[in-house]
């Protein structure tokens, strides 16, 4: 305890230089926290639009579908899965979708297209495509056969409201399947495969289109937020047994959102790198200075009967004690940036377009504090506190006490 | 049986090939035949009407069953329309989807125009003998021509020696991957030609799917009206 | 068996030329003795202190204190002998300056691993023996110089060393202060029969030394014993 108080009054011997530590330390972890929460923010905010926009948290099919999709894959005991579905907690919307593909046809022009299936309820409650509609209206069950189609899809067929579109398929059983739809609405989604590569038809009429009967392709899952995705999968894999299905996450669907993200975390942590590095520098900078002007004093210390490891605990501990407070101040800095902006979020209005590249639509950001974030970043700071202690300490352990003492 | 005077030239793979295009394709062809397509999910059978002047026009009509009778596909060249009685529209196909499968066959868009190419699009050599359904069979393996519109990175053919018929090909993609290889089998006189009257297209990269085309009635070479050939007659009621 | 012995004993500094600081010494000091080495500048006094208390190593010759062999101790035991058997007063700057008085007394008891009650026990005790118990809860600074010198010499004694070896501890002293440090050294001396060596060049710890070694260029000159005993009278 002696030993405790001793580098904890060391440390504060020269206030400013020790206060000065302590504040670079300090803002340098709440910097990373900071910034850790609007990547973090970001990110998230990328996935709940990707996730939004068509694909969902997760989608469960026939086994093997994704790898080789095809009309015939149909989703087995759908109504098994829609019992298992409904009694999981984290699921805010569900939707079964039939999927297929074929050629559409106006009297201009031929396209092939993805044909989705929907029904228009189910689907609203996991994706935001109804917002996207920029003339005429989401499918209703109007009682004539409804399409809608992307933008582009819908000029390069040179289709305008109230137009007759023809899908042609290959159905389920191989047959050509053929029907005649009303162009009801056009949607612009931002994103360019569902613009010009998707048409949405009712779901009843794609399973009469594809000779399909009461089956559908897809289940597709909107949870209450992508951090449950994992246990929900996990709970599914439990209710689904049967090697007849495939449960699969968002990011094994569309792989390239989780791959931006692994780069960006690159980005980040080079950059963490550098303040540590920075701060490193810092601490490295107090201790010598601090070690060179004691040097008489340990000296006494080691003249005492002090041995080395005890001197190289002794600067350990001051190293320690300023990691501590630099910490609290930091965690504290951080934590109230971050959870500032989680509320009222940061406005990227300027670099939206960039933004705009990477999937957000929005131009707010909400930064996002997790435990975890704390956690690590504060652990690094003690990492880093603890090496560059460990020269000048060692160091100090050498000195010899005969020339320490007589240091002038 | 040999012809003579074939025994006596020189196995020159181009003239092989010039010689098999005359046995397969007469100037017009007309007939009946059934097609099957067998996948590991289902099985169907359409009965086709079909009217050919070789090597650019192509017209075949569904006859059965009855939910596709009417269907038909007319081929002008490297154009393609088909029509669907079920919406009562004629669909030309986009170049996009030449690669597709022609009525949920193994047969492509693309195999049906490029039926009558082979010669103007390749560059054969001969590659020994083998035997195949029997017969001893020249083997030709022929690379696509430089910029020639074809998807094929090679193809292997394999001609009767005796009678210049094709016994089988093999197609394979730019990888050297082996795709699918077609067969030619119960080669039969008719209508006084030599015919192989079933043609099986196998997949080999799908195992499980093949698609036959058993021929019914057939005759070569007489006169077809050009009426045939036009969107007119896709639509015609059947 | 002597407390200290010293069997030619030599040291000498490599600087820029090679400075012989101690040259063959030979000596001897019994159990209770009060006694000084003194000489001029560079005469080696502070070396001969510094190989006795184990914090400078010689060069040649055989050196036992307190029946402890320091010839081939390795550094780490050479704390631990310091540690238990040495106290050692400076000329100035003995304490820690964040550490309160009697935290500093403690501070070598601590290194002991001597419990907490225990050690502030002693060190209170201490404190009270000499009168200055008033100051145990004041930083050195708040002290005067004679002040922190006799509380250094407390601490010297906290944990019973066989010796105590004090390195020009008045330089720094005004002839008041000095005689006061003297005091509390001779009774604690008399009373306790701890044994004192000084290295001085103070004629007022000369005056009080019962024996006076005489160094010059690393070598003893003169060894007499002056006195026999007694606190001298002011």
């Amino acid at each position: 305890m002696l030993f405790i108080s001793l580098a904890w009054r060391n440390v504060w011997r020269n206030r400013r230089r020790s206060l000065l530590t302590v504040m670079a330390i300090g803002l340098g972890l709440a910097f990373n926290v900071f910034l850790r929460g609007i990547t973090d923010g970001w990110h998230d905010e990328m996935v709940d639009n990707s996730v939004r926009a068509e694909v969902g948290h997760v989608q469960i099919h026939r086994a093997q579908y994704h790898d080789e999709p095809s009309v015939s894959k149909t989703l087995p005991d759908a109504g098994r899965v829609e019992r298992v579905i409904r009694e999981l907690p984290g699921v805010v919307g569900c939707s079964f979708r039939v999927i297929g593909s074929g050629l559409a046809s106006t009297a201009d022009n031929s396209s092939g297209v993805e044909v989705m299936g929907i029904d228009p309820a189910q689907e609203q409650s996991v994706t935001t495509i109804q917002h996207a509609i920029v003339k005429g209206a989401y499918l209703s069950q109007n009682g004539q056969r409804p399409i809608l189609l992307g933008e582009s899809l819908a000029t390069r067929l040179k289709s305008s409201l109230g137009d007759k579109v023809v899908l042609m398929v290959q159905a389920a059983d191989g047959s050509m399947g053929a029907q005649l739809f009303r162009l009801t609405g056009i949607f612009r989604s931002g994103a360019p495969e569902l613009d010009g590569g998707v048409a949405y038809i009712l779901r009843s009429d794609a399973q009469t289109l594809f000779s399909l009967g009461d089956r559908v392709t897809e289940a597709v899952l909107l949870l209450s937020s992508s951090r449950q995705v994992p246990q929900v999968v996990e709970a599914l894999h439990h209710n689904l047994t049967g090697d007849d299905i495939e449960i699969l996450p968002w990011w094994e669907v569309e792989p390239f959102i989780k791959q931006f993200i692994q780069i960006d975390d690159a980005f980040f942590y080079v950059i963490a790198l550098i303040f540590f590095v920075v701060i490193s520098i810092g601490i490295l900078n107090t201790l010598t200075m601090s070690i060179f002007e004691r040097t008489r004093e340990f000296g006494v210390m080691m003249a005492l009967g002090t041995r080395p490891v005890q001197i190289v605990r002794l600067v350990v501990n001051e190293a320690i004690a300023l990691g501590l407070v630099g910490a609290v101040v930091g965690d504290t800095l951080g934590s109230a940036a971050t959870l500032f902006f989680a509320k009222h979020g940061i406005n990227l209005g300027a670099v939206k377009a960039g933004v705009a590249a990477t999937g957000i639509t929005s131009s707010v950001v909400y930064t996002q504090l997790t435990a975890a974030n704390l956690i690590y970043s504060t652990i690094a700071v003690f990492i880093v506190v603890l090496a560059v202690a460990l020269y000048p300490a060692v160091r100090a352990s050498h000195l010899k006490p005969v020339e320490a003492i007589r240091y002038v | 049986m040999a012809v003579p005077g074939i025994a006596a030239q020189s196995a020159d793979a181009p003239a092989i090939i010039h010689r098999a295009e005359q046995e397969l394709r007469a100037k017009t062809e007309q007939g009946t035949v059934s097609m099957t397509v067998r996948t590991p999910e289902w099985q169907r059978t359409l009965e086709m009407q079909y009217w050919a002047v070789n090597p650019d026009k192509t017209f075949i009509r569904v006859t059965a069953p009855a939910k596709e009778a009417g269907t038909a596909t007319l081929r002008l060249e490297s154009n393609m329309w088909n029509y669907l009685p079920s919406v009562e529209r004629v669909i030309k196909i986009p170049p996009s989807l030449m690669l597709q499968s022609w009525m949920g066959s193994d047969f492509t868009n693309d195999d049906l125009v490029r039926e009558s190419s082979l010669e103007k699009d390749y560059d054969h050599k001969l590659a020994g003998e083998a035997t195949q359904g029997g017969d001893r069979c020249y083997r030709i393996i022929s690379t696509p021509k430089p910029n020639a519109p074809v998807v094929w990175g090679h193809l292997v053919l394999f001609v009767g020696k005796d009678d210049f018929l094709p016994r089988r090909e093999e197609y394979y993609d730019d990888k050297g991957t082996f795709q699918k290889v077609l067969i030619f089998e119960d080669i039969r006189r008719v209508d006084d030609r030599l015919y192989p009257m079933r043609w099986k297209m196998e997949s080999v990269t799908k195992p499980g799917h093949e698609t036959l085309l058993v021929y019914g009635k057939l005759t070569f070479d007489r006169s077809i009206p050009s009426s045939v050939f036009t969107q007119e007659n896709l639509q015609q009621p059947f | 068996m002597a407390l200290v012995e010293l069997i030619n004993v030599s040291r000498t500094y490599h600087d820029h030329v090679d400075v012989p600081a101690l040259k063959q010494v030979t000596l001897s000091l019994e159990k209770g003795a009060f006694a000084a080495v003194t000489g001029p500048s560079g005469s080696g006094k502070s070396t001969l202190l510094n190989v006795l208390g184990g914090i400078d190593r010689p060069d040649e010759g055989k050196i036992q204190v307190a029946g402890v062999d320091l010839t081939d101790t390795p550094a780490n035991q050479l704390a631990d002998f310091r540690l238990r058997r040495i106290g050692f007063v400076f000329q100035a700057f003995n304490l820690l300056p964040v550490l309160s008085v009697e935290e500093n007394l403690e501070f070598v008891a601590a290194l002991q691993a001597m419990p907490k009650l225990s050690r502030q026990q002693r060190a209170r005790e201490l404190l009270e023996a000499v009168g200055m118990a008033e100051l145990r809860g004041k930083r050195p600074n708040d002290l005067s110089g004679g002040q922190q010198q006799r509380v250094a010499v407390l601490r010297a004694i906290m944990t019973e060393p066989a010796i105590v070896l004090a390195d020009e501890p008045t330089a720094n002293l005004d002839s008041a202060n000095a005689s006061l440090l003297l005091d509390m050294m001779e009774r604690m001396n008399q009373e306790k029969g701890i044994t004192f060596l000084f290295s001085t060049h103070d004629p007022q710890v000369m005056e009080r030394a019962r024996r006076l070694i005489r160094l010059k260029d690393g070598a003893v000159v003169a060894d007499e014993i002056v006195r026999v005993s007694g606190l001298a009278s002011t």
